[in-house]
């Protein structure tokens, strides 16, 4: 894509967001664009960075993962989103997700391989888009 | 490693993708009756009842059917032949996905039985519980999965131990954390340990060494654990039919009443401190 690939990631847990920093930071051209803690900052960190891929708790105080990945995908429907959290497995928030249009749901506890495998199949979907003449592709 | 709905099991496999799980959300919404089409259609409840928990459900986050009955608007009898009806009734994903032709029949049988597999980790069992608590759903949950989520969380060996009624907070309880489950019988739940364990619980979720970590990022980290054993208890019930919503961590828990749980683990002292509302 010739760039970096801008993640921004929610949750309101420092252990888990520094568990996705080190993660992520074994990853080759991708940029840790800011961490949110709830879902109210989620918003207005998206509008500001404008990220390639926002991960994203369910469950956190204040405005949840949900109503923020309406808000999100509504004014950014180009901007992937996944959720990471402990009450994925259950069906209706899992479903409730999807429909709002996250791209993958993905449990906790959670491997690096996860993560990678998310960030890989993200990037690729960012790619083709960007070779279609969709976000970024200008840049 | 955890609980998982079908739908992510199909992707995580690599059978469909999101795109396609979306589609037959679609379908399903378009086929499922509600709880309150079917109360309507049995003659159980009329549009006008419907409109009145409807309005109620506005400021109360409860399910339709529960909140139904609490108004006098359902019987609870007729509540759960409804429910028996919906799930009887309802187009479940992996159909859904053979319908729109994104499965075979064949390969979903196949399917559902590797889910059950990958799933049987997380098989909850009944255990001996005191009175008061002994018809606990939830509470069995929590309790069977925590020396699980312990090991996969962190590689901490744990096993349960005496339950007994609240007597005051453990004498080692240098950390208290809670979470509440709230569902038609909710329960907190609150991990209270000294600060080996924490610390140990901390570094593990979190990968970093341990002088890197405050107080308070000692605490997130008995906070995140908590949270990842109530999401996931959270969605064995849901899995039986019961909603069970998760409040994200409290740091200031009070402990107060309940049954304490001694907890023998590999690395410090710990203790489970649940009590029901």
């Amino acid at each position: 894509m010739g760039r970096k690939f801008n993640v921004l990631l929610v949750d309101d847990s420092r252990t888990v967001l520094a568990q996705l920093e080190r993660i992520l930071s074994d990853i080759e051209d991708l940029a840790i664009v800011g961490m949110a803690n709830n879902g109210a900052a989620a918003i207005r960190m998206t509008n500001e960075s404008m990220p390639d891929l926002v991960l994203m708790d369910i469950v956190m105080p204040g405005l949840d993962g949900l109503s923020a990945l309406r808000t999100i995908k509504s004014m950014h429907p180009e901007i992937q989103v996944a959720m990471v959290s402990s009450v994925s497995g259950n069906a209706t928030k899992a479903e409730e997700a999807f429909r709002l249009g996250a791209c993958q749901v993905l449990g906790k506890p959670f491997d690096a391989e996860v993560i990678e495998a998310l960030i890989e199949s993200a990037r690729a979907s960012v790619c083709a888009e960007e070779s279609r003449g969709g976000k970024g592709a200008a840049s | 490693m955890s609980i998982k709905f079908f739908g992510q099991f199909l992707i995580d496999q690599g059978e469909v993708d999101a795109s396609h799980v979306r589609e037959a959300l679609g379908l399903m919404d378009a086929e499922n009756a509600t709880i309150s089409a079917l109360a309507i259609k049995q003659g159980f409840m009329s549009h006008k009842d419907v409109t009145r928990v409807n309005a109620e459900q506005r400021s109360r986050d409860r399910a339709f059917g529960d909140l139904a009955v609490e108004m006098g608007l359902l019987q609870p009898g007729q509540l759960v032949e409804v429910l028996q009806r919906q799930r009887s009734q309802r187009l479940p994903i992996g159909q859904a996905l053979v319908r729109l032709g994104y499965l075979q029949t064949d390969r979903l049988g196949v399917l559902l039985d590797a889910y059950k597999v990958d799933q049987s980790e997380f098989e909850v069992s009944q255990c001996e519980l005191p009175d008061g608590l002994a018809s606990h759903r939830l509470g069995h949950c929590v309790l069977d999965l925590l020396p699980r989520f312990l090991m996969r969380v962190a590689g901490i060996q744990a096993k349960t131990g005496a339950i007994r009624g609240f007597d005051g907070a453990p004498g080692f309880a240098e950390v208290r954390v809670s979470v509440s489950l709230r569902g038609a019988r909710g329960l907190e739940v609150a991990l209270a340990s000294d600060l080996e364990f924490a610390e140990a619980l901390a570094t593990a979720a979190s990968g970093l060494e341990p002088a890197d970590l405050d107080p308070e990022m000692i605490a997130d980290g008995v906070g995140e654990f908590l949270n990842v054993l109530g999401g996931n208890a959270a969605s064995a019930m849901a899995k039986e039919g019961h909603a069970t919503e998760l409040g994200p961590p409290d740091y200031e828990a009070e402990l107060c009443d309940g049954w304490i749980v001694d907890l023998a683990v590999g690395v410090g002292r710990a203790a489970l401190v649940l009590s029901t509302f």
